[in-house]
């Protein structure tokens, strides 16, 4: 979902429901929610969202793009999936608020330095394609310093005994990162992921 | 080819299938009227007052059963169901299956023999609820007046029975036979029943304070478990709070996707229940729309204006259990946005309606639509028609209209090669 919505400076937009059916995983079935509040009541950070998904499908409808695009709710979302399955006009509403996750991002409506879960997913998404493994050390030390070198130390600090801690149980390693065999072949496949991807987005 | 029986099959002794059989023979057609229970009257007798008028099911009922008792055309076959159907429109052969009742006709109802037998069974007229001698009346409004033997309570004192009824009305041999019948059209009015509510896993139904909205009619029922007064199931107390969970079932891909048309009235009838009892109670309805349509909508009104009853827009995401095991609501206000858990005394599940005919499909092709509501569209011409529930979710004055219609389907559907 790398397309930009039509307007990414409208406070307003009237057609961003539309344009969320038509390009948002999922959000083709946005129009089926009729408001019960299920998912936002079945959330278990629900208390933690300024908006919860239940509202925020009220909001897109009503086409207040900024204040969608603002809300902290996609961020707090751990996929645990009980809104999908027990959302009863079967709306996959996690599809949805990743979705829109995403675009707040590309758009510019949220700042990564701000968002903890987008910049520990950058470091998780640099591993796992580097190595085809997520590495221990490296990807929490990545997601670390991704708020700044104080800020990274402070972190780092912070998580010592629990690193310590692992490697005496030899559940943290020393040495070079494990790597999976044939990396070329998921290098093949994460290409072919883009590739489809672009060709789903330029069909939208 | 000439009709050769212009006889009405009406399956299902229910409001829908008592109006239709009335409404049949009192025009002059020979009727057959199915039940598979010992005593008519279906769903509605189980009631304890209809909306929006609050008045007792046992005043209409009573009027049907007259007309039927009036009407020598009649036909009524209770504990009968359909085996086997054959044939076509005009010449349908319908194999019915009586199973046994262990009493006759010379029952006068004494209830002698339910002095003489010590089984106790489950309860059906009050679902499960309490336990009744396994000889017994159906109920007080029974129609046929008449007793029922368990075959557990025959097999652990069948001669103690036979012995203490005076009347001679015992029959130990009864076997319940099977029997063809020559029938020109078939009124399929099997009717529905309460969605299960073990189904709705979030909603926490094996605690003994969450009811569904059926056992609450037996509960406010003067002839029910409680003798009428509602009362924690748990420990007999009073309930101070209480909550009325609206499409417990229904509206959901999950479990029923339509709207079951009746539940909201139907709790808005349970508030009223409980504001006429308890004068300081306190009721929460859980919604996601009311929908009291047309003229109902006055009655929504009604409870709308008591200051007790509380109408919550969320549709709840679960149901648990605190530490004194006390049910707690707990959901997403869709109003403040604010995520609430509530604990209540008691917590009643309008469970929706879906068709009998999930648990027992007809013997017979006949068309239904997605969700197993038997809907033939060519009744009149195929003399296969659907009345009441089984025809889609209704309220009672809708069935009376629905039977009324197939009624006179069915008329079509026999004279129309004769």
């Amino acid at each position: 979902m790398n397309a930009v919505s039509p307007t990414p400076t409208k406070k307003y937009d009237l057609s961003f429901a539309r344009w969320v059916r038509d390009n948002i995983d999922g959000g083709d079935r946005m129009n089926m929610c009729m408001q019960c509040g299920v998912c936002s009541g079945s959330c278990p950070l629900s208390d933690q969202m300024d908006l919860g998904p239940r509202k925020i499908f009220m909001m897109v409808r009503a086409g207040m793009k900024e204040a969608v695009l603002k809300s902290n709710s996609f961020f707090q979302c751990v996929s645990c999936y009980n809104c999908v399955v027990r959302c009863p006009r079967e709306v996959p509403v996690k599809y949805i608020l990743h979705g829109l996750g995403r675009l707040a991002i590309q758009e510019g409506y949220q700042d990564k330095k701000d968002v903890a879960n987008a910049r520990f997913a950058d470091a998780f998404w640099w591993s796992v394609t580097t190595f085809g493994k997520t590495d221990e050390r490296l990807v929490p030390t990545l997601y670390f310093f991704s708020a700044g070198f104080v800020e990274g130390i402070k972190k780092s600090l912070a998580n010592l005994k629990i690193a310590l801690g692992m490697l005496k149980t030899k559940r943290m390693h020393i040495g070079m990162p494990h790597k999976t065999k044939n990396r070329g072949e998921l290098k093949a496949i994460l290409e072919k992921a883009v590739e489809i991807q672009a060709r789903h987005e330029g069909g939208a | 080819m000439g009709v050769e029986s212009q006889t009405i099959l009406v399956v299902g002794g229910g409001i829908a299938g008592i109006t239709a059989a009335v409404e049949a023979a009192e025009t002059g057609y020979e009727v057959v009227l199915l039940e598979k229970e010992p005593s008519l009257g279906g769903r509605v007798t189980k009631l304890n007052r209809y909306f929006p008028k609050l008045c007792h099911p046992t005043c209409g009922l009573e009027i049907n059963y007259q007309r039927i008792k009036k009407t020598p055309r009649i036909n009524v076959m209770t504990m009968s169901t359909v085996a086997a159907v054959s044939g076509e429109k005009g010449n349908f052969t319908v194999s019915v299956k009586r199973a046994p009742r262990f009493v006759n006709a010379n029952c006068t109802a004494c209830g002698e023999c339910t002095k003489a037998t010590s089984i106790e069974i489950s309860n059906d007229f009050n679902y499960g609820l309490d336990t009744l001698k396994g000889a017994y009346l159906p109920h007080e409004h029974a129609f046929p007046m008449r007793y029922v033997i368990a075959p557990e309570a025959i097999k652990a004192d069948g001669e103690a029975i036979k012995a203490a009824c005076k009347y001679d009305a015992i029959d130990l041999d009864d076997a319940g036979e099977t029997f063809d019948l020559n029938i020109g059209a078939i009124i399929w009015a099997t009717g529905w029943q309460p969605y299960d509510a073990n189904k709705l896993t979030m909603y926490g139904y094996e605690m003994a304070d969450v009811i569904n909205n059926v056992e609450m009619e037996r509960l406010a029922s003067h002839d029910g478990p409680t003798k009428g007064k509602i009362l924690r199931p748990s420990n007999g107390e009073e309930p101070k709070k209480i909550a009325l969970v609206q499409c417990a079932g229904s509206r959901d891909y999950n479990h029923l996707p339509y709207c079951s048309r009746i539940c909201c009235l139907g709790s808005l009838k349970h508030a009223a229940y409980i504001r006429e009892q308890y004068a300081d109670a306190e009721v929460d309805i859980y919604y996601i729309d009311i929908r009291a349509h047309d003229k109902l909508e006055s009655f929504y009104v009604k409870l709308k204006n008591d200051p007790q009853v509380n109408f919550i827009k969320s549709k709840p995401a679960r149901i648990e259990a605190d530490e004194n095991g006390n049910p707690v609501i707990c959901g997403e206000d869709t109003i403040s946005r604010d995520v609430y858990a509530t604990p209540y005394d008691l917590v009643v599940l309008a469970t929706g309606m879906e068709p009998s005919t999930v648990c027992g499909k007809p013997p017979v092709e006949i068309e239904e639509d997605e969700y197993g509501f038997l809907v033939p569209k060519a009744g009149e011409v195929d003399g296969q028609i659907s009345a009441g529930v089984a025809s889609g979710p209704l309220d009672v004055s809708m069935s009376v209209q629905s039977a009324t219609a197939a009624a006179l389907k069915a008329i079509q559907a026999v004279r129309s090669n004769s």
